[in-house]
């Protein structure tokens, strides 16, 4: 240790170690604990308003008959929305990775296409896909009109939160395309080798080769498109607006409760209960994230 | 190694390191703080900070009487910033917090003794904590009508200036295109049904709706209730009533407010729960429908997408069928100005509110805003003079008057279940009145 590159001493390295950790747990450790203890307030957010400790108030009232309906469809609503755009946003980026890994001219110029939507900022797609889906004069309206048909998109509630996921895989196709090209690059050249030696199918070589030895990717691929669009509203926000039942998450009914999401949304309650929102949505998240953590590491382990 | 050799062991050196790092973190945090004074005399000096909701016409507005402000008084430094709707609410508590915000936007509605704790909305519980100044005393609020000073009182008190009134159970209509067509402009709920067949007949849209911001459609809400609940009285007893439960929101005339909601839902324009607001005034200019429901403060945007390609009006939508019903459009008072207690700058924020309250700044405020006034005999736009006839009488909308219950479910928050009707929602009137009742009910 006092010989090494580059703390020589430990005093840096536990100087930086420090700042470093103060800087997390003021800004992240602290809101959190913070957040669980406003939960049992009515804390409205601005100063002046006095705070009283209500204890299980507020997640009694989440869970009251009044407000049951809403959450639920609130709840539904996020896990199809995190189910559907993790699996179907895996199974499209490892196809998309699996065929820009191969050597051809221009490989460069699409995986830069293919990752554009990422730099793209959540504002700029909810407009360019609002503009795409406009029901009067839109593309999507044209050619919906070719077949004789035509649609409010975004304001139909049976196809608004369809839409919406599939803008969400879209932008987030390019992270996980990145993180499988990582791994397809990590394989050996000579397991392929030596399995079409075996006289194995490329549809074969995709499933005993290239996935089991992808897992490690897959489970970080998973994760994050799980606990990410378990969490994510912005998107949801910016095409539908705050208040819409059919494409409400918890995440977005957390904003909407506690920021007064619109100058529609009726009536929101305190800061408190968006919190107590939030408290369940942690629960939600750190459950589901737990249980996919040990299955994927478990099978990673199988290997 | 070379490298250690090059490191200073001197804890002199190293403790002067961590010294400065700290300063400059505490110089870079202590930029970003705000440079506000307060005046010392009489005369306003120092920063000004003016935060209100964002909307083109009283933005103008609010610019125009601050230029002239700074002129009369070049001491003082006016940081306007308008923050869109949305996200107003989480900018007052964040600059109330901060303590940097002099002259906001706030609505304190009394609450009735009928109302359980709990639905009282921020600006009511923060007036209660003495967040915003009172303002009756001041001698500038002399020059508001009096009627409109009573109907913004808070416990008896005025603490917020009414910068003017908005109308809103209207349509704006092409009066170009119904001369074309002969159509005259309808006074009961059945002539408003046969004139929009009749234009649907021609292939024209009658109603432009802005469905997918959602409260663009609550305006047929609003004025569904204004025709068939036409006095305030009617009102104030409707609102009672569904708070001590008298009146269930299933009865036949709550449920008439939904049926008539339906029907206009009926005349609106393809695909309209997919159309956002902000399309609406070129598509209006543009003649892809004949009327539009809207509120007089989109009357300087509507000007600016029609120009001068056809001539255009606005009467009250005729919800009942006695025409003397609809003969009132309702109204609210908007962009109430409060003063913050915790204000920096007292003298120039009181300053600012007297210049703004002084006729002559006045009239300049409404002339650019083209809002309706707020204080007797002040000059307002043309197309304000051609609804005089509709608002001689101060009608307050429905939204005004009713308060929702927190404890509720979401389907009785307006608590006519507009959202729930196709195809915003996925129900007929009846289905959402049946849902807005027993969420209601849940409530209590």
């Amino acid at each position: 240790m006092t010989e090494s590159f580059p703390f020589p001493r430990r005093a840096p390295m536990r100087i930086t170690f420090t700042l470093g950790l103060a800087v997390l747990v003021i800004f992240a450790i602290v809101p959190a604990v913070g957040v669980l203890f406003i939960a049992f307030t009515d804390i409205r957010g601005i100063v002046g308003i006095p705070v009283h400790w209500i204890g299980l108030d507020n997640f009694v009232s989440f869970f009251s008959a009044a407000h049951l309906g809403y959450n639920l469809n609130a709840i539904k609503n996020t896990l199809i929305y995190a189910i559907v755009s993790t699996v179907v946003g895996i199974v499209l980026a490892l196809g998309i990775a699996v065929l820009l890994n191969q050597k051809f001219r221009g490989t460069n110029a699409y995986r830069a296409i293919v990752f554009l939507p990422t730099v793209l900022g959540v504002t700029v797609i909810g407009l360019i896909w609002s503009l795409i889906f406009n029901p009067s004069a839109g593309p999507a309206a044209s050619i919906w009109k070719l077949f004789g048909a035509d649609s409010a998109f975004f304001g139909d509630p049976h196809m608004a939160l369809g839409l919406v996921i599939a803008v969400q895989i879209w932008a987030g196709l390019g992270t996980s395309v990145v993180i499988f090209l990582a791994g397809l690059q990590a394989i050996p050249e000579d397991l392929y080798e030596s399995s079409s030696m075996d006289g194995a199918t490329p549809w074969q070589q995709l499933r005993m080769v290239t996935i089991p030895m992808l897992a490690p990717s897959i489970t970080a691929n998973v994760l994050l498109g799980i606990v990410g669009s378990l969490q994510s509203y912005q998107l949801t926000y910016v095409l539908t607006g705050a208040n819409n039942p059919a494409t409400q998450l918890l995440s977005l009914a957390i904003f909407s409760q506690g920021f007064g999401g619109s100058s529609a949304s009726g009536v929101s309650q305190s800061q408190g209960y968006a919190a107590a929102i939030s408290i369940v949505q942690f629960v939600i998240v750190g459950v589901i994230s737990l249980v996919v953590l040990q299955y994927l590491r478990r099978r990673e382990a199988r290997l | 190694m070379a490298t250690t050799k090059l490191r200073s062991r001197s804890l002199a050196r190293r403790g002067l390191t961590a010294v400065s790092a700290v300063a400059l973190l505490g110089i870079l945090a202590g930029c970003s703080s705000a440079a506000g004074s307060s005046s010392t005399d009489g005369a306003p000096s120092g920063t000004l900070n003016i935060v209100v909701s964002s909307a083109d016409a009283s933005d103008a507005g609010f610019r125009a009487v601050n230029a002239a402000f700074e002129k009369k008084y070049p001491n003082v430094d006016v940081k306007f910033s308008a923050v869109p709707n949305n996200n107003y609410k989480a900018a007052k508590s964040s600059r109330l917090t901060a303590g940097n915000v002099d002259i906001l936007i706030a609505a304190p509605t009394e609450v009735p003794k009928f109302v359980a704790d709990g639905s009282a909305s921020d600006d009511d519980l923060s007036t209660d904590a003495g967040v915003f100044l009172d303002l009756t005393k001041q001698p500038f609020m002399k020059n508001f009508t009096p009627s409109l000073l009573k109907s913004i009182a808070y416990k008896g008190k005025q603490y917020t200036v009414p910068t003017g009134v908005s109308y809103y159970s209207g349509v704006f209509y092409n009066k170009t295109m119904f001369d074309k067509l002969g159509l005259s402009i309808p006074t009961t709920w059945s002539e408003f049904v046969t004139l929009a067949d009749t234009l649907k007949a021609q292939g024209i849209a009658p109603l432009g709706i802005g469905g997918k911001d959602s409260w663009p459609a609550g305006l047929t809400m609003i004025s569904a209730v204004q025709g068939l609940y036409p006095t305030q009285a009617d009102k104030e007893a409707l609102f009672k009533g569904l708070w001590t439960n008298k009146v269930k929101l299933t009865d036949s005339k709550p449920l008439e407010v939904l049926d008539r909601v339906q029907k206009m839902y009926e005349f609106g324009q393809q695909n309209f729960s997919g159309v956002s607001y902000a399309t609406i005034p070129s598509g209006f200019a543009s003649e892809q429908f004949a009327m539009t429901a809207d509120g007089t403060w989109d009357a300087p945007t509507i000007a600016s997408a029609v120009g001068s390609k056809f001539e255009y009006g606005y009467f009250p939508i005729p919800t009942s069928d006695t025409a003397a019903d609809n003969a009132t459009l309702a109204g609210k008072v908007d962009l109430r100005l409060a003063v913050a207690a915790n204000t920096k700058n007292k003298t120039a924020a009181l300053a600012w509110m007297s210049f703004f309250s002084d006729p002559k700044n006045y009239a300049t405020y409404v002339k650019v805003s083209g809002t309706a006034p707020a204080e007797p005999n002040i000059a307002s736009s043309a197309f304000l003079d051609s609804i005089k006839g509709y608002t001689s009488t101060f009608s307050p909308a429905w939204d005004t008057i009713w308060i929702a219950n927190s404890k509720a479910g979401a389907a009785a928050s307006f608590p006519f279940n507009y959202p729930g009707i196709a195809p915003l929602g996925s129900g007929t009137a009846q289905q959402a009145a049946k849902q807005s009742q027993s969420d209601w009910a849940a409530g209590f």
